[in-house]
């Protein structure tokens, strides 16, 4: 019983994070129409850029967090008007989901290459935010940065929804991701929000990224698989039901765990053999219709 | 040319009524190699109801989105004596130049009420302040009908409803000219003729509007000038030749 409800429990560490990555995915596709492929790596930016500082500088754990962060959100908003503006809004515009697809590939590359050059290619991690050992109930473990990660992805869940729903602002980016230019005639400025969110969802990850890597420690390519499960997250949600992403991605997360007991060298064969036994028995989940033979 | 309309009741669009509230000079729109509006000049006063007529696809969509900043194009807009930024919907917005667009464009999985309080996006970004301002609730008490469909999904609203939507959020953005585009584009003889009645409550008010309309019988009942556009070109707006409000002659005569 302990084993299942311990398996749990570092299930539902790990898939707050698909979800809150995912529901990143899916907002940021929703506002904007950007798949940011990055999402993971800036995780891992701020996991090994808040410990570099920390270690290079000397300047003390919340000094190095406030810098990495900061770090990230100024790189990250430049990107935004340097490369995704452009794009979307200038004169030879190139408003195809590849192009921007590949413009936030070209960025995972570019943040995992810088991570290599920085951080090495050793197994890092900033000092945990809740040290000491796990806490234990009921005869269960968690690891304290798994509690956190648990209640960060509860408190940014609940504090979107309401922004969502109690803000004018929120429903002002609910309807950039319903009708563009029914979003341009009340005069919302979708790109303030597609840069605004460019900025928060990097940000975000890299707070995660800070929280969870003390559990298992993170190297540069880490961001890689973090995100691409937060984009099958968000895939199975259609990319624009948020709600749905936040489910898949705890249930990615469950099922990674769970996996993990019975054969921890095929985990992730296991993984995505049901994901995609799960597509090809219903690929309405991706937002596909198919086409039946009559 | 723009004359005032006897009869016209000072409302929240007529302060300084007979100023000029949109002049619009040599105005062309583009897709690629399509030229969609050649040359669009005229200009329209405050406080008039002004008819955009002319056959389907001859440009008028596209001269009301680039004047609502919409779309790119060339020319000159002023609006109540400013130059209008090219391309910029939102400078538009927040000097009160309003489009209800054609088909709509609401926001399919909010509800109605939701909808209109978006209108309000341009004047505020506070939902308080738009859910309290007497000009969200006049935007529905012009249209009784959506009362009881406030919490209703505006997808599943039907086509005149939508409609009623549309205008409740366009009004909702204090508006002080409005531009309103095919509102009665697919909708049943019994629903356009409610939504005319509302476009004539608008006119009462003394709004300025710019109503796009391919029928022009049905424009000429409520507008007192015309803006005539063929082929990509419009023509200078002119009070109807026929005396009198009603259009079917004046109809006959485009």
């Amino acid at each position: 019983m302990s084993t299942w409800g311990n398996l749990t429990l570092a299930g539902l560490t790990a898939g707050g994070m698909y979800a809150v990555f995912a529901l990143c995915f899916v907002t940021l596709f929703r506002t904007a129409g950007v798949l940011n492929l990055a999402v993971g790596d800036f995780a891992m930016l701020g996991a090994l850029g808040s410990d570099y500082v920390l270690e290079t500088y000397h300047t003390g754990f919340a000094a190095a967090i406030a810098i990495s962060l900061v770090a990230i959100a100024v790189f990250s908003y430049a990107y935004d008007r340097v490369v995704l503006r452009p794009a979307l809004e200038g004169r030879r515009s190139t408003e195809t989901i590849v192009v921007i697809f590949f413009f936030t590939f070209a960025l995972s590359f570019f943040i995992e290459g810088v991570g290599k050059n920085l951080f090495g290619v050793d197994v890092r991690s900033p000092p945990p935010l809740w040290p000491g050992p796990a806490l234990s109930f009921w005869g269960l473990h968690l690891e304290k940065a798994g509690a956190l990660v648990m209640i960060l992805a509860a408190v940014c869940g609940i504090a979107f929804a309401a922004y969502l729903r109690f803000s004018l602002r929120g429903k002002a980016l609910s309807a950039c991701g319903q009708d563009t230019f029914g979003a341009r005639v009340v005069g919302i400025r979708q790109s303030q929000y597609r840069a605004g969110m460019f900025t928060a969802m990097a940000v975000l990850a890299a707070i995660f990224g800070i929280v969870i890597s003390p559990i298992t420690g993170f190297v540069y390519t880490t961001g890689g698989t973090l995100g691409l499960f937060g984009l099958i997250g968000a895939a199975f949600a259609a990319f624009n039901r948020p709600g749905r992403a936040v489910i898949v991605g705890l249930a990615i997360g469950l099922a990674e765990s769970y996996l993990g007991e019975f054969s921890t060298q095929y985990q992730d064969t296991l993984l995505y053999g049901a994901l995609v036994a799960i597509i090809l028995i219903r690929p309405q989940i991706l937002g596909i219709n198919p086409i039946r033979a009559a | 040319m723009a004359v005032s309309s006897p009869g016209s009741e000072r409302g929240p669009g007529a302060a300084g009524a007979g100023d000029t509230a949109l002049a619009v000079r040599d105005l062309q729109v583009a897709y690629g190699e399509f030229i969609a509006v050649e040359r669009a000049t005229f200009s329209v006063k405050t406080g008039h109801c002004v008819a955009m007529i002319g056959p389907n696809g001859n440009g008028k969509s596209s001269i009301a989105t680039a004047v609502a900043g919409l779309i790119a194009s060339r020319g000159r807009v002023e609006l109540f004596g400013e130059l209008a930024p090219r391309g910029d919907a939102v400078w538009a917005v927040k000097r009160g130049l309003i489009l209800v667009p054609e088909r709509r464009r609401l926001f399919p999985q909010m509800t109605v009420h939701d909808n209109i309080l978006l209108g309000c996006y341009g004047w505020t970004q506070s939902l308080r302040r738009a859910q309290r301002d007497a000009t969200t609730e006049e935007a529905i008490a012009l249209f009784p009908e959506l009362r009881s469909r406030l919490k209703q999904i505006a997808g599943t609203l039907s086509g005149g409803q939508q409609q009623m939507t549309a205008l409740a959020r366009g009004l909702a953005a204090r508006p002080k000219a409005l531009i309103i585009d095919e509102p009665c584009l697919g909708l049943a003889e019994v629903v356009a003729r409610r939504v005319y009645a509302a476009l004539a409550e608008l006119k009462r008010q003394g709004r300025t509007v710019i109503l796009i309309e391919e029928n022009p019988v049905r424009a000429l009942e409520i507008c007192d000038e015309v803006i005539r556009v063929e082929r990509g070109i419009a023509y200078e707006a002119s009070k109807p030749s026929a005396p009198g409000r009603g259009g079917a002659s004046q109809a006959a005569t485009l």
